[in-house]
């Protein structure tokens, strides 16, 4: 054998497992939901794999004339409008209050980071008790102070309430993992670019403005897209939280405030198994993702 | 003097201020606690410290409500993913960082684009495979699906390119074969990635709760978050019962993260700081 037929042998041998993996269970999934997207299995079959139905297209048409899955699409975005800047200004908040000359800078570095690895579920059913109508600590608070608006229904039911104080216990949970891109951006600003701009009589807020906020574009663009592609993934929280509740009335028909895509397609899939329709939504999730990444792509080879 | 009171005076602010954040970030986990040691009927009295403390929770959840079981099981799933989704990055991290072979810059772009796929996006089709292969309800169904981590893959990679080659030619030159330059030289000299990797796998999979809800539904393989999941919707009631099971859930990635905080936040950023 030649030595490059043998290098080769070699590498795929250390790759294998890794390759094999991927290939049963990424790549050969997102091209089987295209088989899935075009089937649906028959209504009266508990055994959703055995007499899959070919529907063709049925299955996106019918998700074209979806006003619940158009709701979720719009929840999705408001999510994601929400979490984003949100995100962005408590992760930039933390850095610098970080980026100080401090003994304890570390503990509270660690302080911060720590509910970043912790599971999502646990936290949202932690924030439920926490925002629970009438005796919840949130509404006992607010009830002292003479707040009694959120009493009856607390944070979760009330609708106008219920999605940002989903987003409120995300952003907390997460706000450490931005917190040390940009701190570390931060700290890689060369210090004579501030102290020039010192000299030249700049105020700290103007040299926040001019110098570090530029400067820390990439790390907010990168966060613009993570961001948005997990509000496309958004699930966990609103499991926890809300399931998708509390309803509104919008034009004759109920229609869930946090009731976003992630949750949309979890509903369809495992309460109501309609695996043709779940596929065929996820793919409008991957479209989306695609247009996002590709606007992102434009936005940094212009800007940067 | 006046500059050092002005000194003085930024730094209590400032300390104020991380101390007010620190406490916000941190509450839910305080009142969990709290809350997880009061007794029963007594989560919404005005009490902040549990009066008087009790173990009762736990020992309910553990033993009536099957919490001993469920963590046996998120040991195992998320240990033995931790040990092969570390060991089958490390190989193929490895040869992306030190051979040539057909395909390689390929094969590394379309495995990278795979991140920009949502999660949710492989659910419904993994579920169609791991139903095909007849795994559902068992241990290979939580565990093997995830096993092929790219991000991990990519952490290695960049790793084991700072690793001298010359090492590894030394190495061959004295007579060490592949896996020997592999197992003896890039092994050892890795440690600190293959440490990194296993930790944040063994979080992922510790958390990996949608999944794990989705391939199994029997009681005998639930894992902490499914059993937490399953046992809210049936107890929506049971608020102390509910946070001692969340303790029990989240405690071990708590522990992890205490002792071994730098792996963690090094390992979570680089992909984005290098990347």
């Amino acid at each position: 054998m030649t030595t490059r037929g043998r290098d080769n042998l070699t590498a795929y041998a250390f790759l294998a497992p890794f390759l094999i993996i991927f290939a049963v269970f990424l790549a050969f999934p997102v091209a089987y939901s295209v088989f899935l997207a075009v089937h649906e299995p028959p209504a009266d079959s508990f055994d959703v794999f055995a007499n899959l139905r070919f529907v063709g297209l049925a299955n996106f048409v019918r998700l074209f004339h979806d006003t619940k899955f158009w709701w979720s699409v719009l929840m999705t975005l408001y999510y994601a409008a929400l979490i984003v800047p949100s995100g962005i200004a408590a992760s930039l908040a933390l850095a610098l209050l970080l980026n100080n000359r401090l003994k304890a800078v570390r503990t509270y570095r660690s302080a911060f980071f720590m509910p970043y690895v912790l599971d999502m579920l646990v936290v949202g059913i932690v924030w439920t008790l926490i925002y629970s109508p009438h005796v919840g600590i949130v509404v006992r608070v607010l009830n002292a102070v003479g707040i009694t608006a959120f009493s009856e229904r607390g944070f979760l039911g009330t609708p106008a309430t219920a999605m940002p104080a989903v987003v409120l216990t995300n952003v907390l949970k997460g706000a450490g993992f931005g917190m040390v891109l940009y701190l570390s951006a931060i700290q890689n600003i060369p210090a004579s670019l501030h102290e020039a701009a010192e000299i030249d009589g700049a105020g700290a807020w103007q040299r926040f403005r001019s110098i570090t906020l530029p400067l820390l574009k990439p790390i907010t663009l990168f966060m613009v897209v993570v961001g948005t592609i997990g509000a496309l993934n958004a699930f966990v929280d609103v499991y926890a939280m809300t399931s998708g509740g509390p309803n509104v009335d919008v034009g004759g028909k109920a229609l869930g405030v946090t009731w976003v895509t992630g949750y949309y397609v979890f509903d369809t899939f495992y309460t109501q198994w309609r695996l043709g329709y779940a596929a065929a939504m996820s793919y409008v999730l991957l479209a989306l993702a695609v247009v996002i990444s590709l606007v992102n792509r434009r936005f940094l080879r212009s800007e940067v | 003097m006046q500059y050092r009171t002005q000194a003085r005076i930024r730094k209590v602010v400032l300390y104020a201020a991380l101390t007010a954040a620190a406490v916000v970030v941190l509450f839910p986990f305080f009142w969990m606690v709290v809350t997880a040691f009061k007794e029963p009927g007594k989560e919404f009295t005005a009490d902040v410290l549990p009066n008087p403390p009790t173990l009762e929770n736990f020992r309910r959840v553990l033993t009536e409500y099957g919490f001993g079981r469920y963590f046996l099981n998120s040991v195992v799933v998320a240990t033995v993913s931790a040990v092969f989704a570390t060991l089958f990055a490390a190989f193929a991290g490895y040869v992306f960082a030190k051979k040539q072979f057909f395909m390689k810059e390929k094969l590394f772009a379309f495995l990278l684009g795979s991140l920009m796929i949502p999660g949710l996006m492989y659910v419904v089709p993994q579920f169609a495979v791991v139903n095909r292969l007849g795994w559902m309800n068992t241990y290979q169904a939580m565990i093997v699906p995830h096993l092929a981590n790219v991000f991990g893959l990519f952490l290695m990679r960049q790793y084991m390119t700072t690793v001298p080659t010359e090492l590894l030619e030394a190495a061959r030159i004295d007579g060490a074969g592949e896996w020997q330059q592999f197992r003896r030289v890039m092994v050892p000299l890795s440690v600190p990635i293959l440490a990194t990797l296993f930790l944040l796998t063994f979080q992922f999979h510790w958390n990996n709760f949608l999944w794990q809800l989705i391939v199994v539904n029997v009681e005998r393989l639930y894992t902490v978050p499914v059993g937490l999941a399953l046992f809210k919707s049936a107890h929506e009631e049971l608020y102390t019962l509910k946070m001692a099971g969340s303790c029990i859930s989240v405690l071990p990635i708590a522990a992890l993260f205490f002792f071994a905080q730098r792996y963690f936040i090094e390992g979570m950023t680089m992909g984005a700081l290098k990347g």
